[in-house]
This record gives C-alpha cells, structure tokens and sequence, in this order.
C-alpha cells in the first residue's frame, strides 16, 4: 500500500503532518488519518496478530467491523485502528504479542495450528492436575489489549436527546428519509458512524456521488434535521430509547419513530490465506482510496460474487490502481456483469469467470505475492458449491487481493428493536420480515440495491416514520428490492490444508464450524457456543453469515431453516467511562451535619446518611471517647442527632384505626399527649420495623420508623392507605424535621430553662408528649426510654436544628454534658437490652423469637401479621433472643459469633459489647429455645475457635425497674 | 429507558417507580384455614399473562393499580387503587 | 456429541423437562449411578439454552445456613472431579471469592457466614480491609469516594468455569448411556389421573410416563400450571453484560453487597460482570440501558482504571425466585411429579448437587438428605430457609 497524490474530498489535511510511533518505530501521517490509514500509507506490511494462531494481519474491513487492526494506545487497550485518529505523539503498539509485533514469540502457535482444532480448549489438559498449569498460560495467551491498573479513571457527562424521528444511518437512503421525515415536519436526529454523511454513496461510482453529495447538503441546510456524525448507535432499548455513543459521551435519545438505514457489511471470501496482509475487502479499498488517497496495492486482484467487483474494479483502474485480474465465482453473468466484464477485460485486466480463489501465497514478509485459482464447475442442484478443479492451478501475481462476493444485512438494531428478518434466496441475504410499530427500514439493509431505489426507500420510510410520529401521512410507496443478486450463495472454498478462515476473531477455519456441528453442535445457537464463531469482539459481523452457510450445507439444509443467533446491544463496544457517566451517589446529611464535623465527628454510613459513630476528643482513643460517652449519658447528660429516624404524620378521624392495623399494638386508645412503642410486622408476621407513636391530638398522630426503613415503610402504608381507604392520611416528614435525644440525669435539670414546657414529672410523664418552644423554636418533645435515662426526644423544623443544637449543647457542656454518637448509642441501649431491628432480628424474626409479645396485642380485630402469628405461635419459636454476659472483657466475642451446643450451632450472638457501667461484657443472643434459661451457661466459639464461656442474664442489665428513666425533680 | 404512563403524573421513566408486586386478594383471617392463609401470604401466580399490579410513583407517593402483560410488558390499562377494594375486574386484555 | 432422535417413543421410565445443566446432570446420574436410562429429557430450545448459557458462572459454598453450606460444600466437591468425569475441560478455575463489606452491618452477616463455613469445614474468613486491598490489586477502597470498603467474606475455593460446558458434558455422558434428548420439544400438558402423573403432551407428540421432574427455572410456573401447583415463586428478568478480553489482571471474584454489583475475569480475559435483579415481574430477556449505566458507574467506582475498557455485550435470563433465596426441590403433592425450582440467581453452582440429589428422588420417590431444608411445603409451615443474607446481589 501507498499513498497517492491529492485527490479531491479526500478526508486528510496534508498541511499538518502528524509524527507518531508504532511499534516503537516514528512514522507519519496526517491530520485526518486514522491509525490504519496512516500506517497503510506507510507501507508498513502488517499491523497486527491474530488472536489465537498470532498470524499476521492487515486491514480487512477498514470500517471497524473486524479486529484485525487493534492497538494499545497511550495505556488504552484495544483502540479500533481503522476508525481512530491518529494524533501528534501517539504512542501505538500491536495488541496479544509476545516481544512486538515483529518478533512475536507466540507466532510459533500457527505452526501448532493442526493440533490446536476447536473445541481444543474443552478437551486437552482438563485433569485436575494439568489444568491450574495450563490455565495459566491460557490466560496469559489471550485477552486482547492490556489495562494498566495505575490508569485514571475518566468521567464523561451524558446527553439526553428528543426527536420526533431517528435515522440511523447516513448513506442514500438514510439521507432520503432523514429529508422526507423532516418535509413532513418532523424534527430528524441523523445518526452516522462516519466523521462524514455518505456512507457508501460515496465510493468509486461518479454518478451516484454526485447525487449522495446533494442530499447531503440538502440534509445540513435542514433546520430540522440534527447531524450526529462519528456517532455510533450502539443499542435500542424498549419505547425507542437508543444509546448514542461518540469520542467523548453517551447521548440517551428518545424517539417517536425510528428508520434503520444501517445498510450491509460487506463478507469476506473463504478460501485459504484469506487472512494474509494485502486481502480486503472491495468496500475496505473503496474507502481507502477516496478519504485517505491510500492505493491498496500495486498489482491488484479482485476475487469478485456480484456486480459491485466489477464495479470496483473499475473504480479503482480509473483511480490509477493497477488491476491484474477480476476472478469471478459465478458462471452465469447478466447482462449488466457481462457489459461490465467486458469492460475491465477492454481495460487490460484479466477476467476469469467461473473460477475460485484457491488460495492466497505470501512473500517473506508475510504479504501476498500472489493469488492461486482454480476452474469451478459449476454445482449440481441442491450443492452449495462448485466443484473445484484443482490440476487446473493458476497463479497470479498480486500485492492485493480484494473481495466482493456480498453483504449481511447489519440487521443487529432491527432485532433488538423487536424485529424479525428472513432470508431472502434471491438475494441472498437476510431481510426484514416484520416490524413492531414505529420502527423502519431502508435501503440494502431493506434488500434494496440499486441506487435511485435506495433514494426512493428511504423517503418512503422517512414519510411512514413521521406519519408514525404524528407529522404527514405515509407515502405508501412500494419497496424495490434488487432485481439481481448482490450476494454470493457460497463464496468458501474448502482446502485440505485448511487456513481458510470464516471468523478473522477467533481464528476460526472451515473445518472448525464442521467438525462442531458433526460433534453434534448443530444449530445455529450451539454451534456459536461451542466454536466461537461470532463471539469475539465484531460479534459475527463478518463471520455469521459464512458460518450460517457452512452449517447449513452440512445439514443438507437451506440457510432459511436455520435461526439467526440474538443480537444484543453493543452494536459496536461502547467504553465502560461513557456508560457510567459522572456517577451520582446521593448521601443524605442531616441539619446539623455541620456541627458534628465542628465538633471532631467520625463518621460512619447508615443507609445513604451519614452519622457521627463517635466525637474524637484529643488525648482519647477511640474506645475512651466512646465510654466517656456512655458515662456522661448516664452521669450528666447526652446529646444525640436522631435525625435520621423517619418521621411521619398521620391525620384524620380513622388515623388510630389505621395504626391499629399496621402495628402490633393498640394505639386507637393511646391518650392525647402519651407516646408508644410500635412494632410492624410483614403478612408472614415478620419485624420489620420499629418507632414510638405520639398522639398529638384526637386526629394526628407522629411516628418515627427506623433510618433504613423510612422510604419504604412510608411507600407501603401509603398502600394500604390506598386499599383501605380509611379516612386519613400521610405525610412524611422525615427531612423536615431534625430530632435530637438529650438524655441523661441531668438532662430535665439542663433543659427547662431553655423551654417553655413544664418538665416535671407530674405534668410531663415517662413516654407522654408535649409541644412547646425549646430554644425559642417550635419543638415536640417526647420522653422515650430508648437509652434508659431521663431524657428527651426534641424535634424541631429542620431549619432551626443548628441553633436548637447549639443551644442544648452549650447548656449541657458547663455539667460534663457531651454529644454522642452512634457506638455510644449502642452500648446504651444494649444496657437496657433494647433490640435493633435488622442486627437482632434478621429477615425471619417474629416478635415471639424476639421476646416482645408483651408489644403485641392479638385483641385486636386485625393487624398486619396477625392470622401469621396465630400460626407461629402454635408452630413454636425456632430460636429465642436472651441476654447473655462474659466476665472478660479481653476475652470477648464479636457479633456473629456462634453458641456451640453437643458440636452443633445453637445459636449466635447478636450483639455485644463491654460495659464500663456495669463493668462486664453484655449482649443479646438468638438462641435454641432449649437453651435459653436464665442462669444456664453457653459455649461460645471465638475468634480463632476458642470456646468462651457465657452465661444467660435477665435483662434489662441495667437498671432492671426503670427507675432512671422516670426519676421525680429534686424538689 | 421504558415508560409507565402514571395515572397522575402522565407518562415518566420507569425508574421513577417502585413495583408492588401482583395484586392479591386476602381470604378473611377470621375464617380462612392456615393453609389457605400461607397460601395467601407466600404463594404466588408466577406464569406469564395478563395480571392486576401494584406500581406508586415514588416521588409523588402515589398509588395505583396496572394490569400489565409481562410477557409482553405492556400496560394495558391502569386503575386507581380504590378498584383494589372493591374487587377487581377478571384480568383479562381488554 | 448428542445422538439425533427422529421421534419420542410411546413412553419413557422418566422425563426431565429442561436440557439446562441441572436437567441433564439428573439425567446423567439417573443413568450413571441408578441404572435408569430410559430417560428423555424434553427441551424446547436448545441445550443449555436458558439460564445454563446465561449465567456468570460463579461456584461458590459461602452460604449462611447449615443446609445450604451443606449443600453448596457437596456441590463443589462435585465439581472438582466433573472435568475428568466428563473427558471434557470445563475451565473449572478456583480464584478466591471476595464478598465485599462496606458496612458494619454487611460486615457482621460476613462475619455470620464465616463461622458458620468454618463449622461445616468450608473454608471461609472474615477479613479486614488490608487484607481486601492486598488481595485485590487496583481496587479503590473508598468505592469511588461514597462506600468506603471495611472488610470481607473471603472464601478461597470460590471459582467459575465455561458454563456451557457442564450441560454439555452431562448431556454427552447421558446420551452416551442411552438417555434420549430431545431439542426443540415444547411440552404442552401434563396428564396427571388419581393425583399420579401418567404421560406428557409435546409439540412433537405424546408419551407415557410415570415420572416427571421439571427442570425449566424461570419457565417453572408454566409448567405447575399444568400440574395445578401453587408456589411462591415469581420471576425477574436478571442481566449480566461481558467487556472485551483484556490480558489477565483480576485473579478472584468480586462481590459488593452493598454496590449490588459483582466481576470476574473469564479465561479468555473478557470481564463478566452482573449486579441486581430487575426490579419487576417480566418474561423477557431484554437489555436496558439503566442496568449497564448503573453497573458500569459502580465497576469504576471498585476499579477506576477500567476507564477505557469497553462493554461488547449485555444479555439476561429468567430467575425464578423465591422468598427465602433457597431452591424448591423434592416431591410434590403430585405423585410422580418431582420439582427442581426456585433458583433465583443462586443456581447454577449446584447443578452436580441438583443432578445427584434430584436422581436419587426420583429414583427412590424419597427426597435426598440433602435436600430437606428445600421442599415445597415449607412456606405453608412458615420454615423458610434464612438464606437472605447470602445471596450475593439480587434483592
């Protein structure tokens, strides 16, 4: 390959060369170049090695439909070398060799070849022996490109996209419907993979450039038609949301209606050395020639199934391209092929009808030199092929050899929009056969061939889609389908040697695909998985179809019984930085999140909250700050933010019959101004949730829930709302509020002169309610008892927490008062043997295991879980929750550690902790109820499988009568 | 991404809502045996057609019912959740 | 590999509906080890064309509760050896498993397991964040800023091999013992006279049989609809998606509880990775954009450096799931009729132990040991496994 002198439209700025490396070595090419262009211009004789046999190989497709041309750039695996952009200074290298491309030490793999067949991998070296070894060497072996593990991590913002109608292609008949859409008045998104409209209405035919460049400037002087160009639509995904990916973003668009000119991917030849630098396909040449000025070769065959290898024959001979000879498979020519036929043969090329390519030499550079071929006889009825004549060999010189046998429709959108196609024998291709509503076809992936039908295709798809979408009425038009075919029925051409490749990926060879299916991997689908062909990264683009026709020939059946392997999104591989995007993560904080980090707060997640787990006090250690919280809570006072809780109001006349029935308990009866504990169960009489319940008033209540389960409690008593329509109603306001646990002996004593509610006890009862002012501010104050002290629930307008905050703890600090954290929390109410729903109790917990019947009240006409329980409880628990307690505390279990009874689990524990009030380590256990007898003792399995001995205590550990949380002010 | 046309709301990603699951009516606790109860609670009529469905819209906190195709995912009509009270219409397409 | 059957005969000993792994590994054990080879195994598609070929073949025994480590530790004792039984390599690769915690809470369930592993001999710890950071080479501990990584569940025999594979070489070692498969065989009915099972319909005709075990995971309700059985089983879409083979850089599988997301590098370098289930009942096996958005933004969240690595092709399957994440197996109220359901995400590990408990049932018309934790009237006595906490993504 080399490059040619200016030519018109070519898609490179010779004004600004490009210095690059490959391989090491400097080369250059020019602004506008992609690697392969750049390189091809080069002379450079091959680019890369093939995945499994390190072959050598050069351009196939040059439309990144192959991988033959994948580089490492810059620290970026597997860079597609045809459609990327060389720029100053890159740095490219071949991906999968060992010591460079050159010296690559695994081309020895090609030599192994016939001991290497498919299906290898399953059957060789599987002995538990054998295999770790081989595996890894396995894995060294494959893989493609490399990451490097220092790499940054890149972040690319997404688009949101509308249209009324979405053309995905930019060829003729993609830019007729994109201008007949847009007539109709509808808004157009065009979608072209290309840096440039055109597609292959640009190629080596004048006329019909002529023609693909005024619809191109119609369709940029359209207001109405947006140009996504070098844009890949790389899936659809249901009520037509398409995933646009270019260079540097993903664009989500929605459309009312879409038209899939996605056009045909031009098939290879199979024959032997089909793989060798210098074989390409008609269309790869095409598109080097015209955007790059890069000639394919000096002396060039073309291995021509239809039409278009004459055509590009003498597309190329007019561009100054030396053409040795056309090999044309078929034996029968129309008109058109023998008029064309005639003249490349009047332009001094060799014409050979009824020939195959045989198979392809290569010169000491691994280059083709030249191009055996072989007289076709032609097939009898019902053979897929010809037979060859191999004593009649002829050899032709050659530095190129290009394909053009026929197309596969680039069907892979259609089918993941929910299409079918069929297989056309007259055209030999598959082509749509039904299509759900709002989804359109034109052009050749449509089976329409001939230029001006292709035009006429794609504004008849472009009028149906906006009528579809509200704009116009469809043009009803007919589909003109090719009345010749473009296809070959057979372009593989069996050898005895073999190295005749159908899948360039995976290095897959003809007997490969035959050999699996007379292993009895016969259809379609098997045959992919057990070969597999079509699953390297072009997915079959270039394989498929050869592979349908090999299977099929091996069944004795027509291509038309076998079913097309699914099509899945990407259609090209989309980059896992554009599909992440910038990576929202919401985090909930609550008011006074600024004063815990004011005051040394660590923080630990709960949900997406966060939460001080403790506040670091210089010149303490972690667990001292946490005991001397736990002792201020019970020597002073505490200040907790419990913001987090859920929080939810419930209004109306029927608001305590609703609670009725979604708690444990009555709270129907619950007096004006008294609090209580609620427990919420699921169907099959499971915890699932826990808070206090405050009556506000004859017809409102306010009730917590926990932290992790406020969204969705909330989400389902709004649905049993909505089933039993009782009169009352919902409002969350878990952000509107802050809430913060002052608690401690002190806490009353420290309170009152900061709010107008009367704290004694006599007015203000253990687990009443009172509204009033605290720091000026509107508050609830609610006396729970989830610590064990004296203490108060306030909860105030979220706007005002930081000064309500700032005021309880300015009073609280003179007496020794400090805030405390989650840890502290912990060790408090495990003092008082308070379960936590979700740590205590798991996905299968009833209030029987958990010892809080005395919460549930079964008098009740209904509650959620109620019938469950009934039948639990003649069931019997399954496990029983105790407290228990060590002496040691260096001798300490953690959470999760399992009570071992006779060498089998009985149970485990659930929480502990030491406790410097009680000076012992205390914690609560699930149980075999067999077990579970106050005084008994238990075998606890520690750390590295010690036994610990524990015993069963009563609970609370702590301040058994709860004298603490309801003592009378001093007089 | 796929739409769900909300009854309040109008049409909306999908992902702006949180699935009920079917729409399952309870025999009376009262006089139900347990095994007609356990049924009520675990089991489920997990085939492929036409069912009753609970869908909210989580934003707007809003409950309804749909009777969906999730064979084919298609919403077929959508009720507000009252309907579920009162008893449900036979699923079938209309 | 599979011998052609022109037609079904007029009766069989046993059928087995679904060619998936776990069917046809009942099929192989019917046969190897109970002498019963006049087997069919009825398949609508194509061997291992469901969740068999669809799944991120993870093998793993780091269960919560005693049945299933029990199970799950059978499983993959089964599968060491299965290669050589089979004379086919199924790429059974140990790599260490890493459940990653990035709570207190997700660490305590670890913690859980482990004790609970060690007691069954299975080999599992609870390990801490250095110990996460030197295993794991590149992982961002901090979870791309928002859930920094405490610790672990790790357990070294975790492993992956070629899925499809298993169903081929348990479909290869039945058929070669004379078990009749039957590709693109729909059935449409199942006779059942006096509460016994007595023959099957097909769309390629009608046969008699005695036995029947259903095999068809997400296809499952289908078929109890034609017994007349209710489960709790409800079916989701769940969906994986493969990058391009990049050179080997991740040795073990990666969990995050918390990310619902999970990774592993196949032997052929491409990155498999999956994450929660779909959230509504569908029967579909479409892709969404919003699945591969969400696990790619939390794949760089566990490995930023993945940046440039590209996503080549996403796919799903059909899980039946059922509310305590266990399987259903055994006997049914219907005699004759044998279940293997209730699979979820959690199913193709098991596919020895499922061939080699469901054929001693059906052999023997009694549930295997191993398999009393799972059958179908547990939920009716409220005895749910507690498997909830093990399942690795998927509520």
């Amino acid at each position: 390959m080399y490059r040619l002198e200016a030519g018109p439209d070519e898609w490179i700025d010779r004004s600004a060369p490009l210095p690059f490396v490959f391989e090491g070595k400097q080369y250059q090419g020019y602004r506008g170049d992609t690697i392969s262009s750049a390189l091809a211009a080069s002379g450079v004789p091959y680019l890369g090695r093939s995945f499994k046999y390190h072959r050598r190989r050069h351009i196939l497709s040059f439309a990144n439909h192959d991988c033959n041309t994948l580089f490492q750039v810059d620290g970026v695996p597997n860079v597609r070398g045809d459609v990327t952009l060389v720029s100053e200074g890159m740095r490219a290298s071949a991906v999968n060799t060992f010591g460079g491309l050159v010296e690559d030490r695994a081309r020895l793999l090609d030599r192994l070849a016939r001991w290497l067949p498919v299906g290898f991998y399953y059957k060789a070296f599987h002995t538990k022996r054998l295999f770790p070894r081989w595996e890894r060497m396995f894995r060294t072996l494959t893989g493609l490109g490399a990451v490097s593990l220092d790499a940054a991590r890149r972040t690319t913002p997404k688009r949101y996209g509308f249209c009324d109608v979405l053309v995905v292609g930019g060829g003729p008949s993609g830019l007729s419907a994109a201008r007949a859409a847009a007539a109709a008045g509808a808004r157009v998104a065009l979608i072209d993979e290309s840096l440039r409209l055109g597609a292959s209405g640009i190629g080596l035919h004048d006329g019909e450039q002529r023609a693909t460049r005024a619809l191109i400037e119609s369709v940029n002087g359209s207001p109405a038609i947006s140009v996504c160009s070098a844009t890949v639509a790389a899936a659809y995904y249901a009520d037509h949301w398409i995933a646009l990916a270019d260079a540097t973003r993903l664009t989500k668009m929605r459309a009312k209606a879409v038209v899939l000119a996605t056009g045909v991917i031009e098939q290879p030849a199979v024959f032997r050395n089909n793989d060798l630098p210098g074989v390409m396909l008609a269309s790869a040449a095409s598109s080097l020639l015209l955007r790059y000025r890069v000639a394919p070769g000096l002396r060039v065959v073309v291995v021509a199934g239809n039409l278009e290898g004459y055509r590009a024959a003498l597309g190329l001979h007019w561009q100054s391209v030396r053409i040795a000879a056309v090999v044309d498979l078929r034996a029968d020519l129309t008109a058109e092929d023998a008029a064309a036929a005639a003249e490349c043969a009047a332009a001094g090329m060799a014409v050979y009808r009824s020939h195959a390519p045989y198979e392809a030499i290569a010169g000491a550079d691994g280059v083709v030199v030249a191009l055996d071929v072989a007289p076709l006889a032609a097939g009898e009825r019902g053979e897929a092929a010809g037979r060859i004549d191999t004593g009649k060999l002829r050899r032709i010189d050659c530095d190129c050899i290009l394909m053009s046998v026929g197309w596969a429709a680039a069907a892979n959108l259609l089918l993941q929009a929910g299409g079918t196609m069929r297989f056309s024998d007259a055209l030999q291709q598959f082509i749509p056969s039904s299509l759900p509503a709002g989804i359109f076809a034109s052009g050749r992936l449509n089976g329409v061939y001939d230029f001006e039908a292709r035009v006429a295709d794609g504004a008849r798809a472009g009028s149906a889609a906006a009528s579809h979408a509200g704009f116009g009425s469809a043009s009803g038009a007919d589909i003109v389908r090719a009345a010749r075919c473009p296809s070959h029925a057979f372009p593989i051409v069996d050898h005895p040697q073999a190295k005749n490749f159908v899948d360039f990926d995976e290095d897959l060879q003809v007997k490969d695909l035959e050999n699996a299916a007379q292993e009895g991997f016969d259809s379609s689908e098997l045959l992919k998985r057990y070969s597999t062909v079509g699953m390297g990264p072009s997915q079959g683009k270039h394989s498929n179809m050869n592979a349908l026709r090999v299977l099929a020939r091996h069944r004795g059946v027509g291509v038309e019984r076998l079913g097309l392997t699914t099509s899945r999104p990407m259609y090209h591989p989309v980059p896992l930085k554009l599909l992440a995007g910038r990576s929202f993560n919401a985090e909930r904080r609550t008011p006074v999140d600024a004063e815990h980090e004011r005051l040394g707060a660590v923080w630990m997640p709960a949900g997406n909250w966060r939460r001080p787990e403790y506040y670091a006090v210089s010149g303490e250690t972690r667990t001292q700050s946490i005991e001397a919280e736990v002792a201020a809570v019970r020597g002073s006072a505490g200040l907790i933010d419990v913001g987090t809780l859920g929080k939810i109001e419930i209004h109306g006349p029927q608001a305590g019959l609703f609670l009725d029935r979604v708690y444990t308990g009555r709270f129907s009866d619950l007096k004006v101004g008294m609090t209580r504990y609620g427990l919420m169960l699921d169907e099959s009489g499971v915890i699932i949730d826990d808070g206090v319940i405050a009556r506000m008033s004859a017809d409102m209540f306010y009730f917590t829930t926990t932290t992790g389960g406020s969204a969705t409690v909330f989400r389902e008593l709004q649905r049993w709302n909505a089933l039993w329509g009782l009169d009352c109603a919902l409002v969350n306001v878990t952000g509107h509020r802050a809430a913060f646990n002052f608690a401690g002996p002190l806490s009353r004593e420290l309170l009152q002169p900061l709010t107008d509610a009367d704290l004694g006890e006599a007015g203000f009862p253990f687990l009443g309610v009172r509204t009033g002012r605290v720091a000026g501010v509107p508050a609830r104050l609610l006396r729970v008892g989830f610590v064990g002290e004296l203490g108060y629930e306030i909860h105030v307008p979220a706007s005002d927490a930081g000064h309500v905050w700032r005021a309880l703890h300015a009073a609280g600090l003179p007496r020794g008062s400090r805030p405390f954290g989650v840890e502290a929390q912990r060790v408090l109410r495990l003092e008082k043997a308070h379960f936590i729903v979700g740590q205590d109790t798991d996905g299968l917990t009833d209030p029987f295991e958990a010892n809080a019947s005395w919460a549930v009240n079964m008098q009740k006409p209904f509650f959620v879980g109620q019938r469950s329980l009934r039948i639990l409880k003649t069931r019997g628990p399954r496990q029983t929750l105790v407290g228990i307690e060590l002496p040691d505390p260096a001798r300490m279990p953690k959470e999760c550690h399992l009570v071992i009874e006779q060498g089998a689990i009985a149970g485990r524990i659930t929480s502990v902790a030491y406790s410097r009030t009680l000076n012992k380590v205390i914690g609560l256990a699930m149980l075999s109820p067999e077990l579970a007898r106050t005084g008994g003792d238990l075998d606890i399995r520690g750390e590295r499988g010690e036994i610990l001995k524990a015993r069963i205590a009563a609970t609370p550990f702590y301040d058994p009568k709860n004298a603490r949380q309801r003592p009378v002010a001093a007089a | 991404m796929k739409i769900m046309v909300c009854p309040l709301n109008g049409p909306r990603p999908v992902s702006e809502f949180a699935y009920g699951g079917e729409v399952r009516r309870s025999p009376d606790p009262d006089t139900c045996t347990d095994a007609e109860w356990s049924s009520y609670v675990f089991n489920r009529s997990g085939s492929p057609g036409v069912k009753y469905e609970w869908w909210c819209h989580i934003a707007s906190g809003f409950w309804f019912v749909a009777l969906r195709d999730t064979a084919r995912d298609i919403v077929l009509e959508t009720v507000p959740a009252e309907a579920a009270r009162r008893g449900l219409p036979p699923e079938r397409a209309p | 590999m599979f011998t052609h059957h022109e037609s079904l005969k007029p009766a069989y000993d046993v059928v087995i509906i679904g060619a998936g792994g776990h069917g046809l590994a009942a099929a192989y054990y019917l046969a190897r080890d109970h002498g019963i080879r006049n087997v069919a195994v009825l398949e609508k598609g194509y061997i291992g064309g469901g969740n068999t070929g669809r799944n991120t073949t993870i093998i793993r025994s780091n269960y919560l509760t005693p049945e299933g480590v029990k199970f799950y530790d059978e499983s993959v004792r089964l599968w060491q050896d299965l290669g050589q039984d089979f004379d086919l390599n199924l790429f059974y690769s140990t790599r260490g498993h890493y459940t990653l915690a990035h709570t207190d809470s997700a660490m305590r369930t670890m913690r859980w397991r482990a004790e609970v592993n060690k007691h069954f001999g299975v080999r599992s710890e609870a390990v801490d964040a250095a110990f996460v950071r030197r295993g794991i080479p590149g992982i961002d501990m901090s979870c791309g800023g928002h859930a920094p990584i405490l610790g672990a569940l790790f357990h070294a025999p975790g492993a992956i091999a070629r899925h499809d594979a298993v169903a081929w070489g348990y479909g290869r070692g039945a058929d070669r013992r004379g078990v009749e498969i039957h590709q693109q065989t729909e059935v449409t009915g199942i006779r059942v006279q006096g509460g016994r099972v007595v023959g099957v319909d097909t769309t390629r005709g009608s046969l008699a049989t005695p036995r029947v075990l259903c095999a068809v995971a997400g296809f499952t309700p289908r078929i109890l609809d034609m017994v007349h059985l209710k489960t709790p089983i409800y079916v989701h879409p769940l969906q994986a998606m493969v990058s391009e083979p990049v050179k080997p850089w991740l040795d073990p599988i990666i969990v995050s509880g918390s990310l619902h997301v999970y990774v592993s590098q196949s032997a052929r370098g491409e990155l498999v990775m999956g994450a929660s289930l779909d959230p509504y009942e569908l029967h579909q096996t479409r892709s969404t954009l919003d699945f591969v958005e969400g696990l790619s933004s939390h794949m760089l969240d566990l490995f930023p450096f993945l940046s440039e690595v590209k996503v080549n092709r996403q796919w799903a399957g059909l899980s039946d799931m059922t509310p305590d994440f266990a399987p259903i197996m055994g006997v049914t109220p219907v005699e004759g009729f044998f279940l293997d359901a209730g699979w979820g995400t959690w199913g193709f590990k098991a596919t020895p132990v499922c061939g080699k408990t469901m054929s001693h049932t059906v052999a023997t018309g009694h549930n295997h040991p191993l398999i009393e934790g799972f059958t179908m009237d547990r939920f009716a006595r409220y005895q749910l496994t507690g498997e909830k906490g093990a399942a690795s993504v998927g509520h």
